[in-house]
């Protein structure tokens, strides 16, 4: 079991390793850069100290080199806790991302949580009443709820709260929290705006999860084995969760490696419409402006993100499913 | 096994199949099964509908897309009304008012003007070569009929969307197309000849699949220089869509792929002396297409999603260009939707073609598949 | 004539003869979009107690139904329509009806594993994966007879020891993956009979193992028997192993019984066509009045197209027409043999005589 977490710890660098060339070769792909209008601004001010600056940012990021060169600049960079400088906000790309990166991975773990919390049950309903009334309407929702892209439920959520309960649903905090230090009340107060985000993320991997719920347990009932608990006696409740329901999660936690990107995806969109200071609306801005030490900081943050959920996935599965135990 | 024995053996829709095989060619078979499934059927008839008119979306717009109306910002959805047999809309008069200056807009049906179906309007190139003005309903010169309102500077948002429907519903097709040919050819490549291959590639999709897709997309749309041409842009977003759409296909195609190479019918061709393009071409890829279609059918939802989402970023498809998710940058601003809410309706079209296509490929699965 | 010293199958009720399990006009249907298929069309049969009744009958005929349908176990969308499943109690007391619990319900579960229990056909998918032998073995123990943690441990540890499992401790906490399918299949007979039931209903238990595992399973069966003083239900297609199992056999066709006797009687004077067919298509039982292997003409129906008549007889070598395709069968006594139910027309006629032949070469 160790070899196994260490072995996939050490695929895992690798991976990352692979992911920051491909997005470091991408975002450099288009000439015209963030750090050219920084350093022409500069020029523009002139001046000794300007001088200096724009050597020492052509010195620092190879603004000539071939890329391998400034990727190579970049990195050894990163291993030191360097990750570059934003030239929109002229400050340390440190600086700006973790409270973001931090609020990304805690809407993207509760949106997780949500998912599950709420597909399993209402997949384990479903399956069970097939051919119900409620089975068809639950169905019905899971395609739309497939159907709505993120950005258009957190758009309809807004407009429904506004025009409705008179609300705004934007923002993590109340105004009189907004900066301050954290405490208790803090915390609630962001637990009692990051429902709707959380609720908006997890919709569309919500109705999904529910039908590949659905789909697996359907499967799992024809097992002889589930006859068998039957046959031995036991309430039909037992039978479903104890027999059932845990041989259902396996591919349901398989799947999870095409979940969290798409939960991921949705967080970076829906903080942009209801704009929430995670990494997303920094992360397209960043794009947009060609502001590359910074995006390509958010796109890693996001990869390990991910990368790291992918082996939480895994070492569900070793725990859930004794036969790929010790593999 | 003995419960899913005793349902076979009792549900005699699978007993007449079965009794049905020796006779019937299994697309024969697919197609019946499909057909049995009636929100599927409905599903495609829907899109075919929905394609029909992106193909004559110039016939069926009464505006064109970039017909401004500086007098109509924000213009509310015509009403129509049944007057003396015919459908016509209403004469509207539109009056400032000097308090707040704002425009107030009266009624009046009593000056009905029927709509004038097959009447010329705007000229246009019917699929691009036959030029024609002859459009599906006009109103009189001098009336404004906006079906779904009108945007920030009062161009026809039921034109645009019909011909936003253009960019949205291909590109999910395009897309897709591309994301088949590579993830079949690299897929059959993979289980076909494994090893060294078959170690890259399933490392390379691996690969891909461990970057959070939106934002991969974004950060490859975003490299994109802003002064392209719209069908360059459409090109380039295309393609973004299906380099990163192939992986989840090609594994599949290679799992088919691995299973059949096993089979006895292969190994006899390759007794045979057959070549391996003989065998994949023959005896592989015709056995994966069916499941080839249904996974194809069900990514196209996801690749109309994010060039929508894209759009809607201000990454994917940009003005002068019309998709939906262009349209839907509008709906934007939370002050606007509220009171236009309109607006929304591009967003309406997303979710019914997305929906209709999800219905569409359950039925093609269930037809294909019908025990899994 | 064989004659059997005991009576296996009575076709009236209140005879003395002691049973575990009496089922009446049993009628099960799987009522689908599709149509309604009869599954069972009313059957009746007893397990007579500490004795084995072999059930037996080609793919679909319904025995498996009929095993799940007396623990009211039949997957939907199957339906029991009527009849009466009696159950009886080795303590002696009255009969119960089990169709009157309901189907999930204490009662209802109170008797499955504990009183009745079923073992599968295919040991690999018999077992849940997820969970160690052990954990499934001392479920039923939990269950049915103490609610002590250790003492059910034990219990389950002592019957894997029973059922001939080579190191009981040691597979109490294996997983069923880590098994081979004899091993798998002790396993389940280990369950099974955890709770020393009154019958023990075996779908084809030993049909998806090779011939020596399934010679150890079959034996260790019998001796379990002997000790337990269990009936058995025994379902299967083989009729090899009726022969070396069963004391009593019912032949079904098509969710019906078309022929049931002791096992002497049905392998050396089989009267309904069906089964001589069945019988004639083992290689080691033929009679060499033919060199090669006969096989039944064509396959069992589909189930939603009704038969007229006798069910067989679009297959039947001696099928007469105008009686065989027109009119229903009722089940006879043969005068000879009173234990001996057949459902044919070659008897109809023949109810005061004594069938000299028991050749179904009589077709006109």
């Amino acid at each position: 079991m160790v070899n196994y977490v260490l072995r996939r710890l050490l695929y895992m660098v690798v991976t990352l390793f692979f992911i920051s060339i491909i997005g470091f070769f991408i975002i450099n792909l288009v000439p015209g850069s963030a750090l050219d209008a920084r350093i022409n601004q500069l020029r523009a001010q002139g001046g000794e100290v300007s001088y200096q600056e724009i050597e020492s940012l052509k010195a620092r990021y190879g603004l000539n080199d071939p890329i391998p060169v400034k990727y190579w600049k970049w990195v050894s960079g990163v291993v030191h806790g360097d990750f570059g400088e934003s030239f929109t906000y002229q400050e340390p790309v440190g600086s700006l991302i973790w409270s973001r990166i931090g609020f990304s991975v805690l809407l993207s773990s509760f949106a997780l949580i949500f998912t599950w919390v709420v597909a399993i049950p209402v997949g384990v309903y479903s399956a069970t009443h097939r051919y119900t009334v409620p089975d068809y309407v639950i169905t019905l929702i899971q395609f739309i709820g497939v159907a709505v892209p993120d950005f258009l439920m957190a758009l309809i959520l807004l407009v429904v709260a506004s025009k409705f309960f008179h609300t705004g649903v934007g923002g993590l905090f109340s105004q009189q929290y907004q900066n301050a230090p954290w405490s208790w009340a803090r915390v609630g107060n962001l637990l009692s705006h990051m429902w709707i985000p959380v609720i908006v993320i997890a919709a569309s991997a919500t109705a999904w999860t529910t039908r590949v719920m659905r789909a697996n347990l359907l499967d799992v009932l024809n097992q002889q084995y589930v006859q068998t608990a039957r046959a031995k006696g036991l309430r039909e409740a037992v039978v479903i969760w104890k027999h059932a329901v845990r041989n259902a999660l396996h591919p349901l936690i398989m799947t999870l490696g095409s979940l969290l990107p798409s939960l991921i995806s949705g967080e970076v969109i829906v903080s942009i419409v209801l704009n929430l200071p995670t990494t997303g609306p920094l992360y397209i801005s960043s794009l947009i402006n060609k502001d590359m030490y910074l995006a390509i900081t958010f796109l890693m943050a996001l990869s390990i993100l991910l990368v790291v959920g992918n082996l939480l996935a895994d070492l569900l599965l070793a725990w859930v499913d004794p036969r790929i135990r010790y593999e | 096994m003995a419960t899913t024995q005793v349902l076979l053996e009792k549900a005699g829709t699978v007993q007449d199949r079965i009794s049905d095989i020796g006779r019937l060619s299994q697309w024969t078979l697919m197609r019946r099964r499909f057909m049995e499934n009636r929100l599927s059927v409905a599903g495609g008839l829907v899109l075919i509908v929905f394609y029909l008119v992106a193909i004559f979306a110039p016939f069926v717009t009464p505006y064109s897309v970039d017909a401004l109306d500086s007098n109509s910002q924000y213009a509310a959805p015509t009403a129509l009304h049944f007057i003396n047999g015919h459908i016509s809309i209403c004469g509207v008069t539109q009056t400032l008012n000097k308090a707040n200056f704002t425009w107030v807009y009266t009624t009046d049906c009593n000056k009905a003007y029927p709509l004038q179906f097959f009447a010329p309007g705007y000229s246009y190139h019917l699929f691009g070569i036959i030029p024609m003005n002859i459009h599906l309903f006009e109103v009189p010169k001098g009336q404004k009929f906006f079906l779904w309102g009108a945007d920030s500077q009062g161009r026809d948002v039921f034109s645009r969307t019909i011909m936003g429907s253009r960019i949205s519903l291909s590109i999910g097709l395009v897309g897709v197309t591309l994301s088949v040919i590579l993830g079949s050819v690299l897929g059959t490549a993979s289980g076909y000849f494994g090893g060294a291959i078959d170690n890259v590639i399933q490392r390379f999709i691996e690969l891909l699949m461990s970057m959070p897709t939106l934002p991969l997309w974004a950060a490859f749309a975003a490299a994109l220089p802003q002064d392209m041409s719209v069908v360059k842009r459409y090109f380039f977003i295309t393609l973004i869509l299906s380099l990163i759409g192939w992986t989840g296909l090609a594994r599949q195609v290679r799992a088919k792929i691995l299973a059949y190479r096993t089979l006895d019918y292969t190994m006899a061709s390759r007794l045979a002396g057959a070549s391996s393009w003989r065998i994949i071409l023959t005896h592989m890829l015709p056995n994966a297409l069916s499941h080839i279609v249904v996974v194809a059918t069900l990514a196209v939802p996801f690749s109309i999603l994010g060039e929508t989402s894209l759009s809607f970023l201000g990454i994917g498809m940009l003005p002068p260009a019309v998709s939906w998710g262009v349209l839907l940058r509008d709906a934007q601003q939370l002050s606007v939707v509220e009171s236009h809410l309109w607006l929304m309706i591009p967003a309406l079209c997303v979710i019914l073609a997305v929906t209709c296509f999800q219905l569409l490929g359950d039925g093609f699965r269930d037809a294909a598949d019908p025990y899994s | 004539m064989a004659s059997t010293a005991m009576s296996p199958v009575r076709g009236q009720a209140g005879q003395a003869e002691d049973f575990v399990i009496r089922v009446e006009d049993l009628r099960v249907e799987f009522r689908t979009p599709i149509g309604v298929s009869s599954a069972l069309d009313g059957i009746t049969f007893e397990v007579p107690r500490g004795k084995t009744l072999g059930v037996v009958g080609e793919s679909g005929c319904g025995k498996s139904v009929t095993g799940l349908a007396i623990l009211q176990l039949v997957p939907l969308p199957g339906i029991i329509t009527s009849g009466r499943v009696l159950f009886r109690p080795h303590d002696g007391s009255e009969a119960i009806n089990l169709l009157e619990y309901e189907r999930m319900g204490a009662d209802m579960r109170g008797t499955r594993g504990k009183n009745i229990s079923m073992i599968f056909q295919e040991p690999m998918t018999s077992l849940n994966p997820c969970y160690t032998v052990g954990n499934q073995i001392k479920e039923a123990i939990l269950l049915h007879q103490t609610k002590n943690h250790k003492e059910a441990k034990e219990r389950a540890i002592d019957i894997l020891q029973k059922v001939g499992m080579p190191n009981p401790e040691r597979i109490f906490g294996s997983y069923p993956h880590e098994l081979s399918g004899g091993m798998r299949q002790r396993a389940m007979i280990a369950m099974g009979l955890s709770c020393t039931p009154d019958l023990l209903i075996a779908d084809e238990p030993t049909t998806a193992l090779d011939v020596t595992t399934e010679a150890n399973i079959l034996e260790l069966m019998r001796e379990l028997q002997q000790e337990i003083g269990m009936s058995i239900m025994f379902i299967t297609h083989n009729l090899g192993v009726v022969a070396q199992m069963c004391d009593d056999v019912a032949v079904m066709y098509l969710g019906r019984i078309v022929e049931q006797a002791s096992v002497e009687e049905i392998f050396y004077d089989p009267k309904h066509p069906y089964t001589i067919s069945l019988l004639r298509s083992i290689p080691r039982l033929g009679t060499n009045r033919k060199e090669h292997l006969e096989v039944i003409r064509g396959s069992v129906p589909d189930p939603y197209t009704r038969v007229s008549g006798c069910p067989f007889h679009p297959r039947c070598p001696s099928f007469m027409p105008g009686i065989c395709d027109k009119v229903y069968p009722e089940a006879l006594h043969l005068p000879s043999s009173p234990q001996h139910l057949v459902r044919c027309h070659l008897y109809n006629d023949l109810n005061h005589q004594e069938v000299a032949t028991s050749s179904g070469d009589k077709s006109s």
